[in-house]
C-alpha cells in the first residue's frame, strides 16, 4: 500500500493525535511511514497541518495535487487545504451544514473525480460528551463509509493503544460514533 | 548483557526525538540546550531514553545557547562525550564559543546540533547554519531524513573524536518535525571518567598560539575533507549515467523532496543525482567529477547557496546564484518540482505539468478566506498586560521580545521584536536618542521570564548604570512557553524534572540595581494601570529612574488548574452595542461578532472563564453570568 493523507484544522484541535494514530496504523501494517508536522508559533490558534505517506516514500512532505485523502476538521481549513488532493482523492470534512460548502468548488471537485464527504463530527462529539473529540469521529466516519482501505479493526485497536487511559473509552465511543455515521452515507449510497 | 549495537525495535519517531535517540545511542555523557523551535523537543526526547534506559546521562537547560555550548565544551575538555541542541539563531548566541573552540578543538566527541527553520516558520530569519560550519571551520553534517540524523549524530561523534573538533549536525525543520519509522539499536556504554589535561597553550591560548592552532585547524579541515571524499555512506551518486544533459546536486530534506517527484514522474534513475551530506569540508573531488560529466547541473539546498559558493568552476552550475532556485522561501515540493519543469523545459529536455490547480486556486481565492494568524490563548495574563499597558499609556514606544507575547503585535502594543533581549536594550537605546534631544517620551519593554533569564540582565545593568530611564513590564507566566513549556530558573525543575535551585526574578533585578519592582497580578487590570502610571511617575522623577513590574500569573495551557478556583462565568448584555472595542482590542479568540444579531458573543468552547474581558467595556456590557440564567 502506498498512501498520503492531508490531516488539517486548528491549534487545539487533535492535529497530531490524528497523525499519530495513522502513523501507528502504518507501523502495525509493517508500512514504512513518514510524515510532517507544526510545532512552535502556528500552534497559537493557527492553521495547523500534517502530512502523512505510508509506504515507500523518501521525503515527508506531500506535493499539491498527489494527496490520496484528506481529512479536515474546519470549513477554512478545508478550502486551503484542497489543493493538496489528486484526481480521484476523497475529503473528509467536518461540517455541521453539508450545503454550506461553495456550490462553484463543489462542482470544479467533481469534474476532477474528487469525492467530498461531510460530517458533523463535532456535534456527535459533543453529543458524547467530548467535543474534542472530533478529529476521532471524522477518521470512524471516513471507514464507516467504506472509502479508505484502513479496516474498522485495525485503526480501533491502535486508537486503544495510543490514547491515555482516562481517554481511551471516551475515544473509542467518537469512533464508534463516528463508524455508525459513516455506514449510515454507505448504506445510502 | 545486552549487546552494544543490537537491533532491538522499530518506532515512528519525530526527528528530534531521533537525533535524541543517536545521542544516547552514541554513549554520549552531557547533552545541554536552550529550547527553540524547531529544536525544542532534543532535550525532553533525551531525559525520557534516559529514564527508559535508567542511564546516568546529564542533561540541561541552560540559562541561553552560549551557556549550554561552553557546559558541553568543558564536558568535552574532560573527555567526555557531549551534544548541545538549539535554533538556528541560538547559534548566533553560542558564535563567540563555536568559533574560539574551532581552533582549541576538543577531546571527548563534542555534536553542537543547529536546526534551521527555512520558511520561515517559527524564527526571525532564514539563516543558513551551514555557513556557520564554513565560517568557524568545522564540519557539518547534513541528515535528509530523521533516519539519517540518528545515523549522522553517531558518525558525527567519532569524527569529532577522531580528529579533536567540534563537529555541527544540521538538521531543518522538516528533518526535526518530520516523523518516520526507525529502528533502534541498543546504547553505546562509555566509561569515561572527567579528567581534565592541563594545556594552558591550548586551553588558554594567547594569539601567538592562537596562530598555531589556526594552522592545525587548516590541516585537520583537509583530512577531514580526504575522508569525506571517501564516504559513500552520506555523499552517493544515485542514476545510471547515460543521459547526461543534467544532473542535479542535493542535500538535506530537498534530497529525499526529489527522490518522491522524480519517482512520481518516471524519472528516478534517468536524470542523475549526485547527495551531498557534509556540505563541508565540501567533497571538491567528487562534486567537480560529477559536473564534469554533465553538461548542466542544478543544485538545490536549503536554506542558502552553501554548496554552490563553493563550487569552483561554475560554468555549468543552475542553482541560487542564477536565479534559478528562489533566493528565500521552504524548498517545498512545489517549489522543487517546478525548478525542476523550468529547467527541463528551458533546456528542451520535457514538458511537466504544473504543480498548481490554477483554476482551483482561482475559486478558493474568490472565497476571500482570510489568513488566520496565530493569536493569544483564551486567558492569557499576557493578552491582560498589554491591555493595560495600552491604556495606561497609549503613546508609548513598546520594545518587545521573543516569545509568545509577540504576539502583542495584534493588540498594537508591541513596536518591536528584533532578538532575544532587545526588548530592554532597545528600550535602553530609544531613552537615549530622545534624551539626547532633551525629549522625555513613554518607553515600555516588555519581556517574558524566560527571555529575561536568557538576556535580561546584562541589558539591563547595562541600562541601569548608563541612567536610562523607561518602565520593564517582565511578564512572568512561569515557564518558556512558546516553545512547549520547558522550565525556567525561577521555576527552579531541572531538564530531568529534579529539583534545582529557584532562582527570584525579584532578586535578580534588584541586584541589576533598580530600585523600583512592584510585582502584580495582570488579572487585576485596573491595579496594573494605577501601577503602570506610578511607574511613569517615577522614570520621570529627578531621584527616578528604571521601573520594573513583574506581570505574574501562570500559563494557562501549562497550568489549567489555576482557573478552577477564582472562575468568573461572563455573559455579554443586551447593552453591547457591537462596537467591536473589546474584539479590536482585546482580540480574545473566545469573542466574536455576530453579524445576525449585530453584537459581540462568547464561545463558550474556547472561553476559559477568566474574566478579563469585563475590563474592556466601555459600556460595562459585558458582566458575571446571573446566578437564574
Amino acid at each position: 500500500m502506498k498512501v498520503q493523507i492531508i490531516l488539517a484544522g486548528l491549534g487545539g484541535q487533535g492535529i497530531l493525535f490524528a497523525s499519530k494514530l495513522f502513523s501507528e496504523l502504518g507501523l502495525k501494517l509493517n508500512l514504512n511511514v513518514m510524515g510532517s508536522e507544526t510545532h512552535g508559533m502556528s500552534q497559537r490558534g493557527g492553521s495547523v497541518i500534517a502530512h502523512l505517506k505510508l509506504g515507500n516514500f523518501e521525503s515527508p512532505m506531500i506535493r499539491t495535487g498527489t494527496a490520496d485523502f484528506l481529512y479536515s476538521l474546519e470549513k477554512d481549513e478545508t478550502y486551503r487545504t484542497l489543493k493538496f488532493l489528486k484526481s480521484g482523492g476523497r475529503c473528509f470534512a467536518n461540517l455541521s451544514n453539508p450545503d454550506s460548502f461553495d456550490k462553484k468548488v463543489m462542482d470544479y471537485l467533481k469534474k476532477q473525480r474528487i469525492i467530498v464527504k461531510t460530517c458533523d463530527a463535532s456535534g456527535i462529539a459533543s453529543q458524547i460528551g467530548s467535543i474534542v473529540a472530533a478529529n476521532i469521529v471524522l477518521i470512524g466516519y471516513s471507514v464507516g463509509t467504506g472509502l479508505v482501505p484502513f479496516k474498522y479493526k485495525d485503526l480501533r485497536e491502535v486508537l486503544e493503544s495510543v490514547s491515555r487511559k482516562k481517554n481511551c473509552i471516551q475515544n473509542l465511543r467518537a469512533f464508534d460514533a463516528g463508524m455508525k455515521e459513516g455506514k449510515l452515507v454507505q448504506e445510502a449510497a | 548483557m545486552r549487546k552494544i549495537g543490537q537491533e532491538e525495535e522499530t518506532r515512528v519517531l519525530l526527528g528530534n526525538v531521533a537525533i535524541a535517540r543517536g545521542i544516547i545511542e552514541a554513549g554520549c555523557h552531557v547533552v545541554t540546550s536552550y529550547p527553540g523551535t524547531p529544536s525544542s523537543e532534543i532535550i525532553p526526547a533525551v531525559a525520557a531514553f534516559k529514564k527508559e534506559l535508567g542511564l546516568n546521562t546529564y542533561i540541561e537547560w541552560s540559562a541561553n545557547e552560549k551557556v549550554a555550548y561552553d557546559n558541553a565544551l568543558a564536558a568535552s575538555l574532560a573527555g567526555k562525550r557531549s551534544a548541545v541542541a538549539m535554533k538556528q539563531v541560538g547559534l548566533n548566541v553560542a558564535s563567540d564559543s563555536l568559533m574560539s573552540s574551532a581552533y582549541t578543538g576538543v577531546i571527548g566527541g563534542m555534536v553542537i546540533i543547529s536546526c534551521d527553520d527555512p520558511g520561515p516558520h517559527s524564527s526571525q530569519t532564514e539563516q543558513d547554519s551551514r555557513f556557520f560550519a564554513l565560517f568557524a571551520k568545522v564540519p557539518v553534517y547534513d541528515p535528509s531524513t530523521p533516519r539519517e540524523a540518528k545515523e549522522m549524530v553517531k558518525e558525527a561523534f567519532e569524527l569529532s573524536e577522531t580528529f579533536q573538533i567540534p563537529v555541527l549536525l544540521r538538521p531543518t525543520i522538516r528533518v526535526s518535525h518530520a516523523k518516520q519509522s526507525i529502528k533502534f539499536f541498543s546504547p553505546e556504554i562509555l566509561d569515561r571518567r572527567a579528567n581534565f589535561k592541563r594545556n594552558p597553550q591550548r586551553w588558554a591560548a594567547t594569539p601567538r598560539y592562537r596562530l598555531v592552532l589556526h594552522k592545525q585547524l587548516n590541516e585537520t579541515l583537509q583530512k577531514i575533507q580526504k575522508r569525506f571524499e571517501q564516504n559513500t555512506r552520506w555523499n552517493f551518486e544515485l542514476g545510471r549515467g547515460r543521459d547526461v544533459s543534467l544532473g542535479i546536486i542535493t542535500c538535506s530534506v530537498s534530497f529525499a523532496i526529489l527522490m518522491d517527484i522524480l519517482q512520481e514522474l518516471n524519472l528516478k534513475g534517468i536524470i542523475n543525482v549526485l547527495k551531498i551530506g557534509t556540505p563541508h569540508p565540501l567533497p571538491q573531488k567528487r562534486v567537480a567529477k560529477f559536473i564534469k560529466k554533465h553538461k548542466k547541473v542544478l543544485v538545490i539546498e536549503e536554506t542558502d547557496a552553501v554548496i554552490e559558493s563553493q563550487i569552483i568552476d561554475k560554468s555549468r552550475v543552475l542553482g541560487r546564484l542564477t536565479g534559478h532556485v528562489p533566493q528565500q522561501g521552504e524548498l517545498i515540493p512545489e517549489v522543487i518540482h517546478d525548478i525542476l519543469a523550468k529547467v527541463l523545459s528551458d533546456m528542451k529536455i520535457t514538458d511537466l505539468e504544473k504543480s498548481s490547480d490554477e483554476k482551483l486556486d482561482r475559486l478558493i481565492e474568490k472565497l476571500k478566506i482570510s489568513v488566520r494568524r496565530p493569536t493569544l490563548c483564551a486567558g492569557c495574563p499576557e493578552r491582560a498586560a498589554f491591555f493595560a499597558i495600552k491604556k495606561a499609556l497609549p503613546k508609548a514606544i513598546y520594545t518587545s521580545d521573543i516569545g509568545c507575547y509577540t504576539l502583542g503585535l495584534n493588540l498594537k502594543a508591541v513596536d518591536t521584536v528584533i532578538d532575544m533581549g532587545a526588548g530592554i536594550t532597545l528600550a535602553s537605546g530609544f531613552y537615549q536618542a530622545y534624551h539626547q534631544d532633551k525629549k522625555d517620551i513613554p518607553i515600555v519593554a516588555t519581556m517574558g521570564d524566560s527571555t529575561f533569564y536568557h538576556a535580561g540582565t546584562s541589558s539591563l545593568l547595562s541600562a541601569v548604570y548608563n541612567n536610562a530611564r523607561f518602565i520593564l513590564v517582565i511578564l512572568d507566566n512561569e515557564i518558556t512557553a512558546m516553545t512547549g513549556m520547558q522550565p525556567t530558573p525561577g521555576l527552579g525543575i531541572t531538564a530531568d524534572g529534579s529539583q534545582g535551585r529557584k532562582i527570584k526574578l525579584e532578586t535578580l533585578i534588584r541586584g541589576c540595581g533598580v530600585q523600583w519592582i512592584k510585582a502584580v497580578n495582570p488579572y487585576e487590570v485596573k491595579k496594573l494601570i494605577n501601577l503602570l502610571k506610578k511607574a511613569r511617575e517615577y522614570t520621570q522623577r529627578s531621584d527616578g529612574g528604571i521601573a520594573v513590574i513583574i506581570a505574574r500569573y501562570p500559563c494557562l495551557i501549562r497550568y489549567p488548574e489555576v482557573l478552577r478556583e477564582n472562575s468568573v462565568k461572563v455573559e455579554i448584555t443586551d447593552d453591547c452595542n457591537n462596537c467591536r472595542y473589546c474584539i479590536d482590542f482585546f482580540e480574545c479568540p473566545a469573542l466574536y461578532s455576530d453579524s445576525e444579531k449585530n453584537r459581540v458573543d462568547i464561545d463558550r468552547t474556547l472561553c476559559v472563564d477568566c474574566g478579563v474581558c469585563m475590563n474592556t467595556c466601555a459600556r460595562s456590557a459585558i458582566v458575571p453570568l446571573s446566578k437564574n440564567a
